[in-house]
């Protein structure tokens, strides 16, 4: 059963540092916890369902399932990065200079509008996922399962992360923002065009945070306007508990809270499984507040 | 200056509130409108039952003011719908705002025993009747609130009926019960488990689950381990359609077993082919069966030509039917109307309707139906 | 001139009710005691986000525990609300010390992560201590009930029922609270509070000992948060752990930003526009949906009705709006003046 919890936590987990890299990055630059990052994921998972719509419309990649799914998770990635930079720039980047709490506020209206939208324009119930994909049960070990579509997700999530630690690492744009989430002002001093930093960092985040929609939607079969908020204040727990600000803490911390919560869920009960979550969040901060990766910040001095 | 901008501004909406109290006095002449309220959830995780109560009641209606004997009389009847969320605190909410308007003679709702309970007693100050089509725990009834009435059998009913069905007619002795801890899901599980102790079946295992999860794999993969023939769900179809779907994907091959929350074309929706051979308890008897059910399909049908029937149209539209009935024999007053209901035998598409003193209605049927093909049919 | 908004604001506050109540329109009644109740928590809240400045986003958390401590108490104790009044602010803020003590050492932004996982746990652990609390089935549990509060002198018995009687105690306690705030905020507690604000650095080395100081900012705000919560279980009768969400926390987080941090007028305004906005778009709505589409064909008022559903869509693109327009808030906080204290 220890190994069925693994491959369940596994596949949790992927979502959820998917969605944890979006706070993460976003957070290491601005020092903003962008709530409505969690409405980018639903809205990465309705763009998904859209796109699978269309390619049937339209009869293309018809046969070609590999085709049709990678094909939507491309274009939902494509929309919610759009998504992302047009509500940095209407609900941020107006508020850049402002108090520290009003980007909150902003933040929890886009959360309420994106909401409201997809329920009113598409429908307040859920929305089946089209089913493209076969999906094959293989049995591993005793009695332990594991689908097609939890490999597909799992393999899926660990390419989109290598990509984007090679971006951060290896490329100027990816050293622009590391240089940007170190010190703002120096970066901008040293000939860093900060705006165009930020836009890339939330066209990035939001896009993972499609990804994550559209392997979550395909996981659970449906899609619907408010399924980002658990899986939402989810993801931020493990950015923190990783370290936030840390991208390379945001996927241990997503795996980590992943695996815990199908462990605690399954061994000890189902109604505390997020009690769980919060309280090793809580302790994590009281005895490591700087998370598990993440480097001790001094304080201003 | 900015100082006298505010306080004018206070004044302004002062004034505006005013207007609209005004307006709500408007009056069509020669005509008396009888307002009848529908609360029930049109928005959030569950609002396709709602939207389809909604359309029971509007039917109702509609149906009405066509008929001769309405027309004579000067009525006209009106459907306002308010949204309950399935959120007690908006149900209080949405209570206050139509026990306000003098012209509401009756309610058609609450669909969630959460929302109804909390309501009933708003409901019960200005002694407005409420008739829930759908509030199916005992204790909605056993407030001692004279104007609280239901069309719709209890959870214990139901929930015995189900542990009988499943005992005696499919032969399973080892059942793993599950629920959704809201006062609907958990009281059907607990009736289940109750009744199916007592005639010699083994409960694995009595899991509660928070509604609006979704993912369900880990308490399943423990449930999976203990090996039952069958999983019993007290709850929606929301989160029933999920948990079939992941118990499948665990190669967890059992039916599940549910109540009228997840009697909703939804259900299959959201779960697909994992719902094939899943069982669900219908309170009352088959529409097929009855002749006045078929023409209100057939009605339905027509009125709403593209929208999937929902479990609880026709016991709204019955509800819906009480109301408009207790008007035209009691007249305009609330209390006249609560005493009529009382004493009503109504007619209706889900057959003949009577009270008992609490409020419960006398018809106890309940149908069995299993998932053949993507759609509920009735079950041998 | 400087007292003719108050003045306006106060016979609005308490003339208005009266009018609805004659009116009949018993549901704006109830939604001003609502609104009371907000003003209550957001005023609270803003000790501990306009004052000192710490980001509590477990707010809810505070007023949930108020509010089962008195449904608890009443129920199986039989405790007049009287003397449940101070003890759930009593218990409210115990909880907050709990949280407050090990947590306001952390930097900002981990304490509000820190009370997010507060409110959930809290709401997690009513819904699921069902011996206890009844679990989401919320309480009183059928049968028992939670009695009315009133008030005896001698032969003359007052007993609170109904929203009209509710609100005016209500009003009573909000205008307290705001006594107490602007005298807690003119307080050397204030000034520390500020400071801790504006720089916490500087605040510590001119001696203001600023842990122990945002823990007391936390004691009082989750006190005012326990009397909420009391004050709600016995006005409504009927609690359930739905009713305490980090969605509510952060709702009144936003009633207390939107207005204007730090400055009550601000805070009130902000909660009146929040708690306020979407209940008068659903009643104004429905009424233009009526007017306008009496006599029309059917469809015209299933499109109105939709768009009355729709009213939280607005709500999102008016919050939106708002906070860009005055980041600062819609009204300003003034700094206090300190050459009126000195000498």
């Amino acid at each position: 059963m220890i190994l069925q919890q693994t491959i369940n936590g596994l596949t949790l987990g992927s979502i959820y540092a998917l969605i944890a890299l979006g706070y993460t990055l976003v957070y290491g630059i601005l020092l903003l916890i962008n709530f409505a990052h969690s409405e980018i994921f639903m809205m990465g998972a309705y763009f998904g369902v859209f796109a699978l719509q269309f390619f049937a419309a339209l009869h293309v990649f018809q046969g070609a399932p590999a085709l049709q799914i990678l094909g939507a998770i491309f274009l939902a990635m494509l929309g919610t990065a759009v998504l992302g930079v047009v509500v940095e720039f209407v609900a941020y980047r107006p508020l850049r200079h402002a108090p520290r709490l009003a980007p909150l506020i902003s933040a929890i209206g886009v959360s309420i509008f994106l909401q409201n939208l997809m329920m009113t324009i598409v429908s307040p119930e859920a929305e089946p996922f089209p089913d493209v994909v076969p999906v094959n049960i293989y049995t591993v070990g005793s009695g332990a399962t594991i689908s097609s579509l939890q490999i597909f997700i799992i393999v899926t999530s660990v390419l989109l992360m290598a990509v984007l630690n090679l971006f951060i690492q290896r490329t100027k744009l990816g050293k622009a923002m590391r240089a940007t989430s170190q010190d703002r002002e120096t970066a901008e001093l040293m000939g860093i065009n900060v705006n165009r930093v930020i836009s890339v960092t939330f066209f990035i985040g939001a896009a993972l945070g499609g990804a994550a929609g559209v392997l979550n939607g395909m996981y659970y079969g449906s899609v619907k306007y408010n399924m980002g908020f658990i899986p939402g204040i989810k993801a931020f727990t493990a950015a923190v508990l990783g370290g936030i600000g840390d991208v390379r803490g945001a996927m241990v911390g997503g795996y980590m809270l992943g695996i815990l919560e199908s462990v605690g869920a399954g061994y000890l009960s189902s109604a505390y499984k997020d009690v769980f979550a919060f309280v090793i969040l809580i302790l994590v901060l009281i005895f490591r507040p700087q998370g598990l990766l993440g480097r001790k910040a001094a304080d201003k001095m | 200056m900015r100082r006298i901008k505010i306080a004018t501004l206070i004044f302004v909406v002062c004034a505006i509130s005013f207007v609209f109290i005004g307006g709500c006095a408007k009056k069509k002449a020669g005509v008396t409108v009888i307002k009848i309220g529908l609360i029930v959830p049109l928005t959030g995780d569950i609002a396709a039952m709602g939207q389809g109560m909604k359309n029971g009641a509007t039917l109702a209606v509609e149906q009405a003011n066509e008929r001769e004997d309405v027309r004579a009389k000067g009525l006209s009847f009106e459907v306002v719908p308010v949204d309950d969320r399935a959120d007690p605190k908006e149900a209080v909410n949405g209570a206050n705002m139509l026990i306000s308007d003098s012209k509401v003679m009756g309610v058609v709702g609450h669909l969630n025993s959460q929302c109804s309970i909390p309501a009933s007693q708003v409901y019960a100050r200005k002694d407005l009747v409420m008739i829930s089509p759908a509030s199916t725990n005992p204790k909605l009834t056993q407030q001692g609130l004279r104007n609280v009435f239901r069309v719709c059998t209890t959870d214990n009913v139901q929930g015995s009926f189900g542990a009988e069905y499943v005992y005696n007619r499919r032969k399973f002795m080892r059942v793993a019960v599950m629920h959704d801890k809201t006062t609907y899901g958990q009281g059907l599980a607990e009736e289940f488990r109750k009744r199916f102790e007592e005639i010699g079946g083994a409960v694995l295992s009595f899991d509660g689950i928070n509604f609006g999860d979704r993912d369900f794999k880990a308490v399943l993969t423990r449930i999976k381990s203990r090996n039952p023939q069958a999983i019993y769900y007290g709850g929606m179809y929301s989160e029933a359609g999920l948990i079939t779907k992941q118990a499948k994907e665990l190669g967890f091959n059992v039916p599940l077993i549910g109540g009228d929350g997840i009697f909703s074309p939804e259900y299959m929706k959201i779960g697909g082919k994992a719902t094939e051979g899943d069982i669900a308890t219908m309170i009352g008897a088959p529409p097929e069966e009855l002749d006045t059910a078929k023409k209100f399909i057939e009605d339905y049908r027509r009125r709403f030509p593209n929208v999937a029937f929902q479990p609880y149209d026709a016991y709204t539209f019955d509800a819906a039917g009480i109301i408009i009935d207790a008007v035209m024999n009691a007249g305009t007053s609330r209390k006249g109307i609560v005493d009529y209901v009382h004493k009503i035998k109504y007619q209706g598409v889900i057959g003949e309707t009577q009270f008992d003193e609490k409020g419960d209605t006398l018809n106890k049927t309940i149908t069995v139906y299993t998932v053949r093909g993507g759609k509920f049919v009735t079950a041998d | 001139m400087g007292w003719a908004v108050p003045i306006a604001a106060i016979v609005a506050a308490v003339l208005l009710p009266i009018i609805f109540q004659v009116f009949e329109q018993y549901h704006l009644v109830h939604v001003m005691c609502l609104i009371g109740i907000y003003v209550m928590l957001a005023l609270g809240l803003n000790i501990i986000i306009g004052y000192a400045g710490i980001l509590n986003l477990g707010y809810a958390a505070f007023y949930g525990i108020g509010a089962y401590t008195a449904a608890l108490l009443a129920i199986n104790a039989h405790i007049s609300f009287w003397i449940l009044l101070p003890i759930c602010g009593l218990f409210a803020a115990a909880a907050g010390m709990i949280v407050g003590v090990p947590t306001l050492r952390l930097r900002g932004d981990y304490i509000a992560i820190v009370t997010l996982g507060f409110v959930e746990i809290v709401r997690l652990g009513l819904n699921n201590l069902d011996v206890i609390t009844n679990g989401p089935k919320g309480l009183p549990r059928v049968g028992e009930t939670i009695p009315q509060p009133q008030l005896s002198m001698g032969a003359f018995v007052l007993r609170m029922d109904g929203d009209l009687h509710y609100y005016y105690f209500i009003l009573l306690l909000v205008l307290g609270t705001i006594f107490v705030v602007s005298r807690l905020h003119n307080s050397r507690a204030g000034r520390s509070w500020v400071a801790i604000r504006e720089d916490e650095l500087a605040a510590e080395t001119m001696g203001v000992n600023t842990t122990v100081m945002k823990i007391q900012a936390f004691a009082v705000g989750t006190f005012i948060a326990g009397l909420a919560g009391c004050v709600y279980t016995h006005w409504i009768g009927f609690i359930t752990p739905e009713l305490f969400t980090f969605w509510e926390s952060v709702l009144i987080v936003c009633m207390v930003v939107l207005g204007g941090m730090g400055s009550v007028p601000g805070v009130i305004l902000g909660t009146v526009l929040i708690a306020g906005i979407p209940e008068v778009l659903r009643d104004v709505l429905q009424r233009v949906a009526e007017n306008l589409t009496a006599g029309t064909a059917a469809t015209w008022r299933e499109y109105f009705d939709n768009i009355i559903l729709a009213r939280m869509l607005l709500f999102g693109a008016i919050m939106i709006i708002m906070v860009i327009f005055r980041p600062q808030g819609i009204l300003l906080a003034r700094r206090p003046d300190i050459r009126r204290n000195i000498g």
